[in-house]
């Protein structure tokens, strides 16, 4: 029996848990396995294999009952996740549904979930837009949250290996505020971006647009190859899975690399309920799992342990990971865990009609778009408002029909029609300063399905959002109207936090423990063998897409994790 | 038992399930057994009836060819909301009562020109009473008809479906146009003439 004992115990042990298969977590089994480390991949949700489990992927759009329309009923009985625009009749299976776990809104969050293998790196808009110092330096030059503990020295070199492995598209555009980055050929502008690029520069002082860079194989290099990856082949319907691996996913990259080291032990329907801490070692020895399918509680251990459960989640596991040493959630001695929560404000857009170049048009279609980086407070603090947005900038044109009438002119008008006119839309997508107030916790009575207490969130704007909002309006009006666009239609909308899905904070990074929960190698200040990776980590949010500097500081800490147990240190 | 019956009789049995979905018309064919809605065979037949005034056959295939009359009576069952399928309802009694009350026979029994005489007298009313326009553009996603009145809803939903499963079917979509699922090419600068788009 007691050999029986032995054995379980061993069978549950490993060198490393990771609690999540998302772009982070799929990041840090392959950095770890690859280091030869025995590894633990727990996800809650279930497993969905490259390509097998893509069941919409090549269905044409007469091969879905609704054409692609979701059933009121879908919509009815999911108004969070409804509202996010990849979910759809050819995606929802990859969506949490709003009855699966239910959480608390203190103020409205549309928190939009994905729990499978791969999370939602299935699902992401694939923007990967590297940070700098001006973003790095933004919290202690203006006065708020910590002073991030790293700089873009340290980061620099980490996003360049998660970039060559992942494959990023863009080109090297020398802006100092958007470093340029290790690149695949970057997507073109069209006609229109590169008028509007044109007129920005010659009568703006440091606005530029750019080709969004982006996580797609616009030419394979061979570790692409490698890993069973071909070329994207600009079919825009990433949402379902993309059976080429034309962009980058866990699915398609990190996690089917770390099953090839023979390493990784995956195990799907896993929610982590806590994280085991020992007093007398001081430190965390393994991970309480709730299996979902047989309700069954189960520990593992390992020697290190990254928490990769996604910004929300993450904060919930460390809440709920209480211990005599930790009674306020895990390595919370100052107070901070949960709170400083912050997302990107994507809450205005504006669009307009351009009435020239009518002869030129494009042919195919992009996985990416144009991108305009920050231009507002950069290089110093220049408006009433902290901080600045990046923006989305497309330009696009379609064939018009004449729906009216009925019978054989009507068929006709279906099929017949002039190009229209070019139009060009932008979005906002804001920097929103963490605040104490924006914060999660756990409601002391509510719990879920497995025992797990619910998160109640509480996350709001502020007075600094709405003039980053009216500003953004403001400055496109302008630049619009300069550039002759005419229709310009500004329109803000009302969306709640979360919708962005870029939320962040929560286990912020700092120098100093009794601020901040993690230290510059993302490893909690007090319990060194537990680290936390995902966008939970983030000091401040700036205002390029986050998934990039996920994976890089994840790569970074992998690395430093397999250093300090080599030495002994953890 | 020998083997053949019992062939038979096994084909007997998945005939019917595969039956079971669907009711019959007086003329023995089937009509479509919805979820949320109650239409009877003649109301089936009704919107059959319109969408193939939308979309005839001409020297290509029409609305019934296509089986769309099943889509938006799909559509209509799952995709709009209970408030929605009873204006539905509603402006489809009004629309019989409109037909009956103009030329004394029912929708059905009326030659092509009179059946598009009614749409299209719809349509004209429809623009004349709103600024907005009745017919979809881009989208195809169920309009909100909160403001509509019900003979509109009716013919707008019906027309919208129409068009939506007509240029997102098969035929249309390999046959009619060029749906390139798969271009696997991003080229800009590209001189419109060479688009071989169908201009009017």
């Amino acid at each position: 029996m007691a050999n029986l004992n032995i054995d379980s115990i061993k069978a549950r042990t490993f060198d490393a848990i990771v609690i999540g298969s998302g772009i982070s977590g799929g990041w840090a089994a392959k950095e770890l396995t690859g280091h030869g480390l025995k590894t633990l991949v727990l996800e809650r949700g279930r497993d969905v294999k490259h390509i097998k489990d893509y069941p919409t992927t090549n269905k044409y759009p007469w091969e879905f009952e609704h054409h692609g329309q979701l059933p009121v009923a879908v919509r009815e009985e999911n108004p969070i996740v409804g509202r996010c625009y990849a979910f759809g009749e050819d995606s929802q299976h990859f969506f949490v549904k709003d009855k699966e776990h239910p959480y608390i809104q203190d103020k409205p969050f549309d928190w939009i979930r994905g729990y499978q293998v791969g999370g939602k790196s299935l699902l992401w808009a694939r923007q990967t837009q590297r940070w700098s110092d001006f973003d790095f330096e933004g919290p202690a030059r203006d006065g708020f949250a910590v002073d991030w503990p790293i700089r873009y020295k340290d980061i620099a070199p980490w996003y360049s290996y998660v970039e060559k492995f992942a494959g990023i598209a863009g080109n090297k555009d020398g802006i100092p505020q958007l470093p340029d980055g290790e690149f695949l050929p970057g997507y073109p502008l069209n006609d229109v971006e590169v008028y509007f690029g044109d007129h920005l520069k010659k009568n703006y002082k440091n606005r530029f647009v750019i080709s969004g860079r982006c996580a797609h194989l616009s030419k394979p290099n061979d570790i692409h190859v490698q890993q069973g990856r071909t070329q994207c082949q600009n079919r825009d319907l990433c949402q379902r899975g993309c059976p080429f691996g034309g962009y980058f996913s866990s699915n398609a990259s990190t996690i089917p690399w770390a099953e090839r080291s023979g390493n990784m032990t995956l195990r799907p329907f896993s929610v982590v309920e806590s994280i085991i801490y020992d007093e007398k070692l001081g430190k965390a020895t393994g991970v309480r799992v709730v299996d979902t399918n047989t309700r069954e509680t189960i520990e593992y251990y390992a020697k290190i342990i990254f928490v990769n459960a996604a910004a929300i989640n993450t904060n919930l596991l460390l809440l709920n990971s209480k211990s005599n040493r930790f009674p306020d959630g895990f390595g919370n001695d100052s107070g901070v865990l949960g709170k400083y929560i912050a997302f990107h404000n994507y809450s205005a857009h504006i669009g307009a009609q351009f009435d020239g170049m009518k002869e030129w048009t494009v042919d195919g279609r992009s996985p990416t778009g144009g991108y305009i980086p920050r231009f507002r407070n950069v290089f110093k603090q220049e408006t009433g408002f902290l901080r600045g947005y990046a923006c989305g900038f497309s330009a696009y044109r379609f064939q018009q029909h004449k729906y009216d009438g009925v019978g054989s002119s009507l068929k006709e008008n279906l099929v017949k029609g002039e190009l229209g006119p070019w139009y060009v839309g932008s979005h906002m997508m804001g920097e929103t300063i963490p605040k104490e107030s924006n914060h999660v916790s756990l409601d002391s009575k509510l719990k879920d399905d497995w025992g797990v207490p619910l998160l109640k969130i509480s996350v709001d704007y502020d007075d600094n959002d709405e003039k980053m909002k009216k500003d953004y309006i403001e400055q496109f009006t302008e630049m619009f109207t300069s550039a002759g666009f005419t229709n310009i239609n500004p329109s803000v909308n009302h969306q709640a936090p979360g919708l962005d899905i870029h939320e962040m904070g929560g286990a912020r990074m700092g120098r100093d423990p009794k601020t901040s929960i993690l230290n510059e190698w993302n490893q909690v200040h007090a319990c060194k063998n537990v680290f936390v990776t995902d966008g939970a980590c983030m000091t401040s949010t700036s205002c390029q897409n986050p998934s990039l500097t996920y994976m890089a500081i994840t790569a970074r800490a992998a690395d430093h994790a397999v250093n300090e147990l080599k030495k002994g240190n953890v | 038992m020998d083997r053949r019956t019992v062939i038979r009789n096994l084909a007997l049995v998945v005939g019917g399930a595969v039956l079971l979905p669907s009711c019959l018309h007086k003329d023995g064919s089937a009509y479509v057994q919805l979820k949320h809605i109650i239409l009877n065979s003649d109301q089936q037949d009704l919107i059959a009836n319109i969408a193939e005034t939308i979309i005839p056959k001409t020297n290509t295939p029409g609305a019934k060819d296509l089986n769309l009359p099943a889509f938006v009576l799909k559509m209509i069952d799952d995709c709009y909301d209970k408030k929605g399928q009873d204006k539905f309802i509603a402006g489809l009694a009004e629309f019989n009562n409109l037909v009956i009350k103009k030329y004394n026979k029912s929708f059905s029994d009326l030659e092509t020109k009179e059946r598009e005489a009614v749409l299209l007298g719809i349509e004209n009313s429809h623009k004349t009473n709103k600024k907005g326009n009745s017919t979809p553009a881009r989208s195809f996603r169920p309009q909100k008809s909160a403001d509509m009145p019900p003979l509109d809803t009716f013919y707008g939903a019906v027309r919208q479906q129409t068009i939506f499963g007509y240029t997102t079917s098969q035929f249309f979509m390999t046959k009619e146009i060029f749906y390139d699922m798969v271009p696997g090419r991003y080229i800009v600068h590209y001189p419109v003439s060479k688009l071989k788009l169908k201009t009017a």
